[in-house]
């Protein structure tokens, strides 16, 4: 989508509204946009909980599908905060996943027939996940300090709270949270990250 | 932009699970809404997986903890493990199937605050090289200061010896807790 889009103006909720308010007829450039835009926040979300790359992207793409078919049935009783219904369908969603009543073949079922129109699932595209370069990541490791560099990669290698990682190095949860924030500041300033 | 964006250690401690629920809850509500908060959390994310892939690639090298050396394993690391004691000399050596080795330096860590490593490195018909690590970290209880050399790097080395001092650091004071030295062989 062209930033100079009249739908890239639009936010979250005026988007929601514009394709609840099309009378059940597919506004696709408007879904293709939310889809755009919410998708990736799923797929996050679903890192986070499902720790499953796959299987996160597979949540994103049945939350915004069924979303975007209550939007179409007038089903969202607030389209303007559509963020909030996103996520509560997304908690849903992998909760039954993780639970294993749900498996993408379902969903598949459920939700693909009312996306059969090929110009419309070609419309809905959801970025690649941001990967950091790995030499430019290795690079900035290796000039933290030792402590730091220890601290971040304990930290996420396997995704490990404070406390677990400050028992394993003899100092506390809030002394590792300390080290971590002065590491994760200067790598993002050495990756240049921009947001 | 954000007016009023999440602080990026409370991304880090949603990311890595640290929240109560209800914290949790909030930040994901946040985020949600917020297009620059979700990019910041998108970068822990991939952050993540880099950390990963760097590990795997043996670009650095680092100090780690008994526990983290079994999470390597269980991630599918082949690691080759030495352990020496104060004084002691071992032959060693690294397979190019190899991701990692691990030198296990026995210590006496009790009441250790903070531990400075002296490595010193020879290979024949050059200039001896000396590298200091400052406040290197360790669980004291462990009685062991565990290190993955840099896997890249060592792979690519001659035969060559490999001195470590261990320091224990108290104000001005630096006693030398143990010397160790490993005499590398290319595999």
């Amino acid at each position: 989508m062209p930033t100079d889009s009249p739908l890239a103006a639009l936010d979250d909720g005026a988007l929601a509204r514009r394709i609840a308010g099309a009378g059940g007829a597919p506004d696709t450039p408007a879904e293709a946009e939310l889809y755009r835009r919410l998708a990736p926040r799923v797929r996050l979300y679903g890192l986070r909980h499902l720790r499953d790359r796959t299987a996160a992207a597979d949540l994103a793409q049945q939350v915004l599908l069924m979303t975007i078919e209550r939007l179409r049935a007038g089903e969202v009783r607030e389209p303007e905060r559509i963020a909030s219904f996103v996520l509560g369908a997304a908690r849903m969603t992998a909760i039954e996943m993780k639970r294993g009543e749900r498996r993408r073949e379902e969903l598949l079922e459920k939700w693909a027939p009312a996306f059969a129109g090929a110009t419309e699932a070609e419309a809905f595209e959801m970025r690649e996940p941001l990967v950091l370069d790995p030499d430019r990541l290795a690079g900035c490791l290796e000039g933290l300090a030792e402590r730091e560099r220890s601290v971040v990669v304990m930290s996420f290698f396997a995704d490990k709270p404070a406390d677990q990682v400050g028992a394993e190095l003899g100092i506390t949860g809030g002394n590792v949270r300390v080290i971590r924030h002065r590491a994760l500041g200067r790598l993002r300033e050495c990756m240049g990250a921009d947001v | 932009m954000c007016k009023d964006p999440i602080a990026l250690e409370t991304l880090a401690g949603w990311w890595l699970g640290e929240l109560p629920a209800s914290e949790a809850e909030r930040v994901e509500a946040h985020f949600f809404a917020c297009a620059h908060c979700a990019g910041r959390a998108e970068w822990l994310a991939a952050l993540s997986e880099g950390v990963r892939v760097a590990l795997r690639s043996g670009a650095f090298g680092m100090a780690v903890s008994a526990p983290f050396v079994e999470e390597m394993k269980r991630a599918g690391l082949r690691l080759r493990e030495y352990r020496n004691d104060p004084g002691g000399r071992l032959n060693c050596t690294m397979a190019a199937d190899d991701d990692a080795v691990v030198s296990r330096l026995r210590a006496p860590l009790a009441g250790v605050k903070r531990l400075d490593m002296v490595q010193r490195v020879e290979v024949p018909g050059a200039p001896a090289l000396e590298i200091r690590l400052d406040d290197v970290p360790f669980d004291p209880a462990s009685g062991e200061v565990l290190l993955v050399l840099p896997p890249a790097a060592l792979k690519k080395m001659p035969a060559h010896t490999a001195s470590m001092r261990l320091f224990a650091v108290g104000g001005q004071e630096a006693r030398l807790l143990g010397e160790y030295t490993f005499s590398h062989t290319p595999s």
